[in-house]
């Protein structure tokens, strides 16, 4: 079976300049893959690169069993495409309407006339039941979380991008989040990619996890060997700041 | 987006509608196609509507796609100059291709049915009824769709946050065609439907509706559209009552102008009330502005003004009298230029103000001296200070509404004072009002002279010294404990305030210095021209200044010098020995498209795109010579390492 999402050799950055080198990551179908790294080393830049808000600089990108290749100019078209055709990314900056309410913003996440989703997407957090009338500037940190990923399930995604997630939340609210990530793939057969700071919680839920460091995999493996292994992901992490001292 | 150019846009539809009419020829407003295309012989009322609304759409089209597309990134000022080459577009190109006699004579003949019915013992002529009805219902219907439909709901997602909506699979491109052709849709037929009732339809005052209609939609805070509607009937109805009243009654004095008030007044209510409803600090869940160019440390300050002001000198001195008063207009404008570099370049805030601040400086002066005699250095020196106090009553509204909508208060507050003021009798009306010479220790500092010798130096260099003396002292200012305050508040009102930072205090400081300058250029102006007008002071040469400010750099001293450099009648306007392609029109229109491509070349500016480049020469030579190092350093390895 083809995986949903594979890179090969992928190298990504700004303005022409690598930050990202040589990748190669594979997504299948119902599997949550972990992007882990410190900061700086090159995970939001991967998610951008592929839902194409990012140019690709090299290498060969398959999203969705489409391989792409474009020039500079023409990465709109192709978040368009993707999105169209089954890709969700949840950014960091979550890219929520602040001015629309939150049922307005899950209608514009759902494809048109799709009310079923909605209602789906409600079912996994039920606490936006209550808050789809209330503008989605005026949502906790925790809600807006939630709100923005429930609007990428109504789109029904094949394959879920998620942006440090747990960016400003509670713990007990990462706690509860991650694990309806999990049952999203179990459930719907989606792919999730999943790039975290909190690497306990994201092994918890993960299947296989890449560790980046400066741009470049340190660390490929199944979660549940790196559960075992925390000092192989310890080195990669410290190893980092032992290089820059 | 704020178009300044809509009521334009319309204005020129409404003029081919009215030509088609006649002549059954449609004319087109793109230099280079043909000027007009024959329709039909004798074009229906509904013909000639349906072939004006398509002109309409599609010239919404054509605008998004050639202009504004490239602009959807671009700072909300780079939007706001290339509307007012837009505007500076449509203006020329009525006066090109209507003909004089067929402008004047177009028979505006009437769509909606005539007669009129009494209210109240009033008589109301009947279409005015429907206008205002069908205004009311487009609103609901517009309500309507912008609610409740997909496209609505994604068009004010777009409007908010473009990259969230591309990740759901919305096109942005495709919502902003589709809204600019339903508006420039919009504004065809409204002006259309308008000018028939009214039965007037003049290229300049028709384009200078968007004032009113921007007031109406600032007051349904550019969100509601039955809101904006009612608004809108409101200043009209208003602005019918109170012409009604000020000529029946003979109470008001009669130095304020006929038709001041009625211009003002709705305005200045609608500035009030959005004062009242504003905050000092903008809420947690308010989207934030977008970005203004890069305001850099001001560098080499003492060598660049040394070298300027000498070649300027050298050339007041030196080149013939059109030389001279090329550099005297252009010193003059980026004196008024440096004041919005200081407000908008440096704190945020946008105003288009400041060439009304100038004009009062300007008049203050002329009255000081001539009724009441007060002698040179002391009339423009209290006048300065008037105007000072008029920026900081300005101001004091302005602390509490900020980005656009404070654009438009501040356009709305320069009508009100050319309206009240300018125009008044007591200021010489239309006729003009005389500035004297100024003159000190008993030398003429005049700028005029009989003959040959037309022109005097003198004067340019008294402005060169003022200019030097402000263009120090603003760049000290931006290094200042101020500066770094006036730029925090610029970044983020919010974390300026809770740095400590008081921002109502900063942003009347930065009022204070630009209304000042401002008012220095305008008594500058007035001794230059010797006789102001109202014609000296309009919304639209403030418009296109801070147009020229905003391409130069408005967050630059140096900016305000390009913008200088480049004004009409300036140093640019000389070296191109004052023609620039045909008639007064054709440059018109020229000068409009100029500024559309500059401001898609340079969304940040002149002065910022200079420097980015030399900062890039910079970094690659840095580059080449690492790249340099690390080879030899390589070379010194073993081949295995690498």
């Amino acid at each position: 079976m083809n995986p949903l999402l594979s890179l090969s050799g992928v190298d990504a950055g700004y303005d022409g300049v690598p930050v990202v080198y040589d990748l190669d990551l594979t997504v299948g179908e119902g599997e949550v893959v972990a992007l882990l790294g410190s900061n700086g080393a090159g995970k939001t830049t991967t998610l951008l690169t592929i839902s194409g808000l990012l140019p690709r600089l090299g290498g060969e990108l398959t999203v969705l069993g489409a391989g792409v290749s474009d020039g500079r100019h023409r990465t709109e078209r192709r978040t368009l495409d993707l999105a169209r055709r089954g890709l969700a990314h949840v950014p960091e900056d979550r890219a929520l309407f602040f001015e629309l309410t939150a049922g307005e913003n899950l209608r514009l996440g759902a494809q048109r006339g799709d009310d079923e989703a909605v209602e789906t997407a409600l079912e996994s957090f039920p606490r936006l039941h209550e808050l789809s009338h209330r503008n989605a500037g005026l949502l906790s940190g925790g809600e807006q979380q939630m709100l923005a990923l429930a609007r990428a399930l109504a789109g029904r995604p094949r394959l879920l991008l998620i942006d440090e997630m747990s960016l400003g939340l509670a713990p007990i609210v990462v706690e509860q989040l991650l694990p309806t990530v999990r049952a999203i793939a179990d459930d719907t057969g989606a792919g999730v990619l999943l790039v975290e700071q909190q690497v306990p919680a994201a092994l918890a839920i993960a299947d296989r996890v890449y560790v980046l460091r400066r741009g470049r995999v340190a660390i490929e493996g199944n979660a549940s060997d790196l559960r075992r292994r925390r000092d192989l992901l310890e080195a990669s992490y410290l190893g980092d700041i032992d290089e820059d001292k | 987006m704020v178009n300044f150019a809509h009521a334009a846009l319309g204005m020129y539809v409404a003029f081919a509608y009215f030509e088609l009419r006649q002549t059954g020829e449609l004319v087109l407003p793109i230099i280079g196609l043909p000027d007009r295309v024959s329709i039909v012989d004798a074009p229906t009322i509904e013909t000639a509507l349906i072939t004006c609304a398509l002109l309409s759409a599609v010239l919404g089209l054509v605008i998004y796609f050639c202009v504004f597309k490239w602009l959807r990134t671009a700072p909300a000022l780079a939007r706001v100059v290339a509307s007012l080459g837009l505007l500076l577009y449509f203006e020329a190109i009525v006066e090109l291709r209507f003909t004089e006699t067929s402008a004047t004579q177009l028979s505006l003949g009437s769509i909606l049915p005539e007669g009129s019915s009494e209210w109240f013992g009033v008589s109301v002529p009947n279409n005015r009824f429907m206008l205002a009805g069908l205004a009311l219902l487009v609103a609901l219907v517009l309500r309507a769709v912008f609610r409740h439909t997909r496209f609505g709901l994604a068009t004010r997602a777009a409007a908010e946050n473009e990259k969230g909506v591309l990740l759901l699979g919305h096109s942005p491109d495709r919502l902003a065609a589709i809204n600019w052709m339903v508006a420039s849709l919009l504004a065809g037929v409204s002006v259309i439907l308008i000018a028939s009732v009214t039965k007037q339809l003049d290229p300049l005052a028709t384009s200078l509706l968007v004032v009113p209609a921007l007031a109406a939609a600032l007051f349904g805070g550019l969100r509601s559209f039955v809101v904006t509607a009612l608004a809108g009937l409101g200043i009209g109805m208003a602005q019918s009552a109170i012409l009604n009243f000020t000529t029946q009654t003979d109470w008001i004095p009669s130095w304020i102008p006929q038709g001041g008030f009625q211009q003002a007044l709705p305005f200045l209510l609608i500035v009030i009330a959005l004062t009242v409803r504003g905050e000092t600090l903008p809420g947690r869940s308010t989207i934030p502005e977008s970005r203004l160019p890069n305001s850099p440390h001001p560098r080499f300050v003492g060598m660049t003004t040394l070298i300027l002001s000498g070649a300027t000198l050298i050339g007041l001195l030196t080149l013939d009298s059109q030389w001279r008063l090329a550099i005297v207009v252009s010193m003059i404008a980026a004196l008024i230029a440096l004041s919005s570099v200081v407000l908008t370049g440096y704190v945020g805030q946008i105003s288009l103000a400041q060439f009304a601040f100038a004009g009062v400086a300007g008049f203050a002066t002329a009255k000081l001296a001539v009724d009441a005699g007060i002698p040179f250095p002391w009339a423009p020196i209290i006048a300065v200070a008037m105007t000072t106090g008029l920026g900081l009553l300005v101001g004091l509204p302005a602390v509490r509404v900020r980005g656009m909508t404070l654009a438009v208060a501040t356009l709305g507050a320069a009508v009100a004072i050319e309206e009240l003021l300018f125009k008044s009798s007591a200021l010489g009306g239309l006729e003009g009002q005389r500035v004297p010479r100024p003159r000190l220790f008993g030398i003429d500092l005049g700028f005029s002279a009989i003959g040959s010798d037309n022109f005097r130096p003198a004067f340019g260099i008294f402005v060169l010294v003022v200019l030097v003396a402000v263009f120090l002292a603003v760049a000290n200012l931006r290094r200042s404990p101020t500066g770094l305050r006036w730029l925090a508040v610029r970044a983020n009102e919010r974390a300026a305030a809770a740095s400590g930072i008081n921002v109502p205090a900063t942003k009347l400081s930065a009022f204070a210095v630009s209304s000042m300058i401002a008012g220095i250029g305008g008594v500058l102006l007035g001794y230059q021209l010797e006789k102001l007008a109202p014609a000296s002071f309009t919304v639209f040469a403030a418009l296109a200044l801070l147009a020229l400010a905003y391409l130069g750099g408005i967050a630059s001293t140096s900016g305000a010098v390009i913008a200088g450099i480049l004004v009409s009648g300036g140093i640019v306007t000389q070296l191109s020995g004052g023609d620039i392609g045909g008639s007064p029109d054709r440059q018109f229109a020229i000068s409009g498209l100029a500024l559309i491509a500059m401001a898609i070349l340079y969304p940040d500016g002149i002065s910022g795109a200079a420097r980015r480049a030399l900062a890039r020469r910079r970094r690659l030579r840095q580059l080449v010579s690492n790249n340099a190092d690390a080879d030899a350093r390589a070379a010194d390895r073993s081949p295995a390492d690498s």
